[in-house]
């Protein structure tokens, strides 16, 4: 029995409010933006020339970028450790340390930064506290470390959930049969589990860099007036000058570059996949 | 059977697990603190700071638009997510990983990306921001992900033929959804309602392309508040926020089960 009608409603929706307006999206960005006036219906490359040949745009490009990196690499480290922790912890304990685990990601990204604000901020209680024992102040927040702390926090539970979902489809005997046949702890780790994991890394690893590169919120309320990302100027362009078409251009661009930043990933890292298992 | 772990291993995975939780907890903290910053040594309990909220015109009208939102947002996002699931696993056939992909894509767009696009769309047709409608549509469109896999994950393992039974006894088709189906994968369906309404409830990026004058979301105000002044008041209202998001992780784990949503579902 077939009932087709059981998927009209959601195709309907998705039709209307996502495809359309991506392509419509991709269309504003070749449109030409005169004064006084959000866009007019003559075709244009000039956004596109606008927003390549500009040097403060790349500058800002990289250090997104750069930020999107050091951030994954810093997830991975703290998250991986969590995720073993997780899959290997008795079954009694484990929903507990998932609960612990999910809480923080349902937290509001607005909240759980001003919870970074009270601990690190220039009145905060790291602060107050170093004050306490007179060792003065350091500054935590509103720089590229407070950002950086952010959202390493907020998306460390992703990376920990990836790699947890691999852990815990490797049985923990591969493991013990190593260390049976002569292996120390840390040969059995680095030689058994660390490539069986594998694929929960690179997911991982995928996952938070296009949700680090895309992210707003932190760069602004933890990273102040001194750290620029292209999502806040994109943000800027939209909603302060009312420029769409150079906005939607500009979009294209930073998203563009890294989806083709992230089909080179899968490339490498599925052709890396292939060598650690044969 | 556990094996030992070394004790830099159990004191690193402790201090990974204060990292995650230490700006929740001094959330909670700082709100129940009587003084206007938190001070080392801490001053003393208070309530002052919910009082305060609960007499501030602009947080309590926000708190209320998002909570009507969140719900708007779960009722059609459940109904749109629920039917698409059942679609997809029990009917889909060959198209089955085209759909999958089609209606969990919102979720691996940029959602700064795809308000960017709503908020152009919008405008273009007239439609217009004007309301809740664009904010519903909006919120809709990220919640409906959700909504899809957790549900997605109670249907396929089903056991279908429970329902194959209810059918040879007589039921009609509607009679077996509402009397044998339903009840059965009630708690995918509850959970899925919840994952919408927290990620409505929480929404900034879509929130702050779509909002209009007069309306403003709770995260939203929080932004704007935060970025003036460091007044409890604000921790209050996270307190709030922390103790639903809390609530309904505990609800979704009594209803499936945290490791079936975690890493159990369709992939």
């Amino acid at each position: 029995m077939r009932r087709h009608w059981l998927i009209l409603p959601v195709l309907l929706f998705l039709v209307v409010f996502l495809i359309i307006p991506y392509v419509n999206m991709v269309r504003m960005s070749f449109l030409v933006k005169p004064q006084g006036v959000p866009y007019i219906n003559v075709f244009t490359l000039g956004n596109y020339a606008k927003v390549l040949s500009d040097g403060f745009y790349w500058a800002i490009l990289r250090n997104t970028f750069w930020y999107a990196i050091l951030t994954t690499a810093i997830t991975l480290v703290m998250g991986y450790p969590l995720a073993y922790a997780i899959a290997r912890a008795p079954n009694r304990r484990r929903p507990l340390l998932l609960m612990l685990l999910i809480a923080p990601l349902l937290v509001g990204v607005v909240v759980r930064s001003y919870g970074w604000l009270i601990l690190l901020g220039r009145v905060g209680l790291v602060n107050e506290m170093l004050r306490y024992f007179r060792r003065g102040e350091v500054a935590l927040m509103y720089n590229e470390l407070g950002m950086i702390i952010g959202l390493v926090h907020v998306f460390m539970p992703f990376m920990a959930l990836s790699i947890a979902g691999a852990l815990q489809t490797i049985s923990p005997d591969v493991e013990r049969a190593a260390r049976s046949l002569g292996a120390s702890p840390w040969k059995a780790f680095w030689r058994v589990t660390w490539p069986l994991s594998l694929p929960g890394v690179f997911a991982g690893m995928l996952l938070v860099f296009v949700l680090s590169v895309s992210s707003y919120v932190i760069p602004i309320l933890l990273g102040g007036n001194n750290v620029l990302v292209i999502p806040m100027l994109v943000v800027q362009l939209l909603l302060d000058a009312y420029n769409w078409p150079v906005g939607s251009a500009l979009a294209m661009v930073f998203f563009g570059l890294t989806a083709l930043l992230l089909w080179v990933y899968v490339k490498i890292m599925n052709r890396s996949l292939r060598w650690s298992v044969r | 059977m556990t094996e030992r772990r070394s004790p830099l291993f159990i004191v690193t995975v402790i201090l990974l697990y204060v990292f995650l939780l230490a700006p929740i907890v001094i959330i909670v903290l700082a709100a129940f603190n009587s003084g206007e910053y938190l001070r080392f040594p801490p001053e003393g309990l208070s309530v002052r700071w919910f009082v305060k909220f609960a007499q501030s015109g602009p947080f309590v009208r926000a708190f209320w638009f998002s909570l009507q939102l969140a719900a708007a947002t779960t009722l059609i996002s459940t109904l749109l997510g629920g039917t698409a699931a059942f679609y997809v696993i029990r009917h889909a056939g060959r198209l089955r990983d085209a759909l999958r992909l089609l209606v969990v894509s919102p979720l691996q767009l940029p959602a700064i990306l795809t308000g960017i696009a709503l908020l152009i769309f919008f405008y273009g047709t007239g439609i217009g921001t004007r309301g809740m409608r664009a904010l519903l549509f909006g919120h809709t469109l990220v919640s409906l992900p959700y909504v899809f896999l957790t549900i997605s994950t109670v249907l396929i393992g089903f056991d279908k033929s429970l329902e194959e039974a209810a059918r040879s006894l007589g039921a009609g088709p509607f009679t077996t959804f509402r009397r044998v189906t339903l009840p059965l994968i009630k708690g995918g369906v509850i959970s899925g309602a919840l994952f919408a309404f927290i990620t409505s409830f929480d929404q900034f990026p879509i929130s702050l392309l779509l909002v209009s004058v007069g309306n403003t979301t709770l995260p939203l105000q929080l932004f704007d508040y935060l970025r003036f002044s460091f007044d409890p008041t604000a921790a209050a209202v996270s307190t709030i926020s922390v103790l639903m998001s809390v609530g309904i992780v505990v609800l979704i784990h009594k209803l499936v089960g945290l490791e079936s949503i975690a890493w159990g579902g369709p992939r």
